[in-house]
């Protein structure tokens, strides 16, 4: 029981995670990033690539590295559309992801590569009769922390107060003066970030990594963030939260049947976007311009 | 809300009837399945697989290009077609040795080609219709998500459900079409529903919805109305090009129609330009060009003493940065999104409408 809700509570921060990534590129462009998955896998093909160097340094080149491939992606390719709409964005962005999965299938292979990032992750701890496992605890400890330092980022720095002015009014807060590529890059940036820390979570999980790596947890944190309400920060993380919460109550409640916990889960998701097309938590100045 | 996805004031589409629109692209169809199908054995394979995805981007882009709506989850029509027409045509002993949980009377079930498209096509339409009832009634990303969502909810249903197919497993035993001219024919009568609906009275009021609804409805177009019609036939068109597929493959899984499906046949409507029939085939040509081009580099190639040869993946790599290049430099598509016009009669019609 204790195992159950720890386990929600780290998938659900996990996806909060990925989510809030999605969510801060979205709040200052307009952009569904698809290709959020293949920052994280570069990431996790990072932390694998390095996992001899030892951790603190695999973590500063992941880190780093994507951080550059997704300040890449909006240069080459997103700062080119600035005047498209929503969905040109959206399928622009499936084109890139596509691009870098057969791109990552020609340099690393299409088969996983496999490695051991912090073994002493999949360890557990006893509590008199019940044991849980240190990743689910870790992974809830890391999620806070970062969405913590989201927080702080997002609140008490002027570039913080710079992408929350342009994710609530993108004009006006150009006309204001300010730097709108600066700020979207930074955007870029932050997401590039939080994606490597999604990637190091998941591929301690799994130990491997291969092209598709990052497109599963991508679509869901992706439905969370629109469900949560486009346009809003915490919007973004409450809905990644809560598809993982979702995802994993439903596989431990659903028993024989949770092959089906997709099923369940999209059809609860368009039951909230017929009910709620501007998501749960919306963003009023986002409605007036949609 | 009116213009979601295609920007295209300039681009009222086609109002009145033309001959060489409408006969241009199926002229264009016939002589390149009859000149490739020619080639070898193999060419015949592919430009029967061919035909049945321009039949799918046809399906995309009666509903794209006349609604400016971008959905996402077609696929889920095509999986529907595939599947029907797949189970309604299989021997009864490959199904009940194989396909063990089936549904019973669907095990007995049996019947040509022919019909089970027809049932195939109404199936499809009417799954179409019930979630377009539902879905149309968003816009913009919500809409996208919403039939994301639908493709994801079929792909997870399909994979599990052995009492409606073959789960995670192959359907194996499909009969195949005899001829390259049954595909053809069928790829022909779409051609002729897309433009017949592209300027009919309805085709233009849901077009002036994507660039004017409030214009639109001052005219008495329900948006909501077209854009399930539209819909629905969309739907039906995707899944003749699912059982179309199947009939091709002579198999039929439920991998066959998710997220590489999609992406492909997006691309190559965007590529060709979504606002014109003449652009689904256009597109859907030099996407398969291009990628068999690329195939055959992938296997490699001696030009003289130089053997090229390209890493598996180099495929999807250009189509995807063509894509994404189409929509950054060309966002109407190659073709502009203009209709099929042959070159020596431009003078004719030169004011634009």
């Amino acid at each position: 029981m204790i195992q159950t809700i720890l386990d929600a509570l780290s998938y659900g921060g996990l996806y909060g995670l990925a989510a809030l990534g999605i969510g801060l590129v979205f709040g200052v462009m307009r952009l569904v990033n698809f290709a959020h998955g293949e920052l994280i896998a570069i990431g996790a093909y990072l932390f694998i690539i390095t996992v001899d160097l030892g951790l603190p340094i695999s973590i500063l080149i992941a880190v780093t590295g994507t951080a550059i491939l997704a300040l890449l992606m909006e240069l080459s390719v997103f700062k080119r559309l600035r005047l498209a709409g929503p969905s040109v964005l959206l399928i622009a962005s499936f084109g890139v992801s596509i691009f870098l999965q057969r791109l990552y299938e020609i340099i690393f292979g299409a088969l996983p590569l496999s490695g051991q990032i912090a073994p002493w992750m999949s360890g557990v701890i006893e509590f008199g009769n019940t044991t849980i496992t240190r990743g689910s605890i870790l992974t809830i400890v890391l999620a806070l922390a970062l969405l913590a330092g989201m927080r702080f980022l997002i609140e008490n720095t002027t570039l913080g107060l710079q992408i929350r002015a342009a994710s609530s009014d993108f004009q006006t807060a150009r006309l204001l003066g300010v730097r709108s590529n600066y700020v979207i890059g930074a955007a870029f940036v932050f997401s590039g970030v939080l994606a490597a820390a999604v990637a190091f979570v998941l591929v301690t999980q799994r130990g491997s990594v291969d092209p598709l790596f990052g497109v599963n947890i991508t679509i869901l944190a992706l439905v969370g963030t629109v469900i949560g309400g486009l346009g809003s920060l915490q919007g973004a993380a409450l809905g990644g939260f809560a598809v993982g919460m979702t995802i994993s109550l439903l596989n431990s409640f659903l028993g024989n049947y949770r092959v089906y916990t997709y099923t369940w889960l999209f059809i609860l998701v368009i039951i909230v976007l017929l009910i709620k097309p501007s998501g749960l938590i919306s963003n009023k100045a986002f409605k007036e311009r949609a | 809300m009116a213009s979601e996805f295609l920007p295209s004031r300039q681009l009222p589409g086609v109002t009145r009837f033309q001959w060489q629109q409408l006969l241009g692209p199926i002229i264009v169809v016939i002589a390149l399945t009859y000149l490739t199908s020619g080639v070898s054995a193999s060419f015949s394979y592919l430009t029967e697989g061919t035909l049945a995805l321009l039949v799918m981007v046809l399906g995309l882009q009666v509903f794209i290009g006349n609604s400016g709506v971008l959905p996402f989850g077609q696929a889920a029509f095509a999986m529907v077609g595939g599947f029907a027409s797949g189970l309604l045509t299989a021997p009864i002993k490959i199904k009940e040795n194989v396909l063990d949980g089936l549904w019973e009377p669907l095990k007995a079930v049996n019947m040509g080609i022919w019909p089970s498209l027809l049932i195939a096509v109404l199936v499809g339409a009417l799954f179409a219709f019930i979630t377009g009832l539902l879905l149309m009634r968003l816009s913009g990303l919500a809409a996208g998500i919403a039939t994301f969502a639908l493709l994801m909810v079929a792909d997870n249903v399909f994979f599990n459900w052995k009492l409606i197919g073959p789960g995670p497993q192959v359907m194996p035993q499909v009969p195949k079409f005899a001829f390259v001219d049954e595909s053809l024919a069928l790829t022909v009568i779409v051609i002729v529903v897309v433009y017949l609906l592209g300027i009919s009275r309805r085709g233009r009021l849901l077009r002036a919805t994507r660039e004017d609804a409030l214009a639109a409805r001052a005219l008495g177009a329900s948006v909501w109305h077209l854009r399930v019609l539209f819909f629905t036939i969309s739907g039906g068109i995707a899944a003749l090009s699912g059982a179309m597929y199947a009939h091709h493959a002579g198999a039929v899984t439920a991998r066959d129609f998710y997220l590489g499906f999609t992406f492909i046949t997006l691309a190559m409507l965007i590529i060709g330009g979504a606002t014109s029939l003449w652009g689904a085939v256009v597109g859907t040509i030099l996407v398969t060009a291009i990628g068999q081009v690329l195939l055959v580099l992938e296997g490699g190639v001696n030009f003289g003493s130089v053997e090229i040869t390209l890493p598996n993946g180099v495929r999807g790599l250009v189509i995807a940065a063509a894509l994404v290049v189409i929509l950054i430099w060309r966002p109407k598509g190659v073709t502009g999104g203009k209709e099929f016009k042959l070159p020596f009669l431009k003078t004719r019609s030169a004011a634009p409408g």
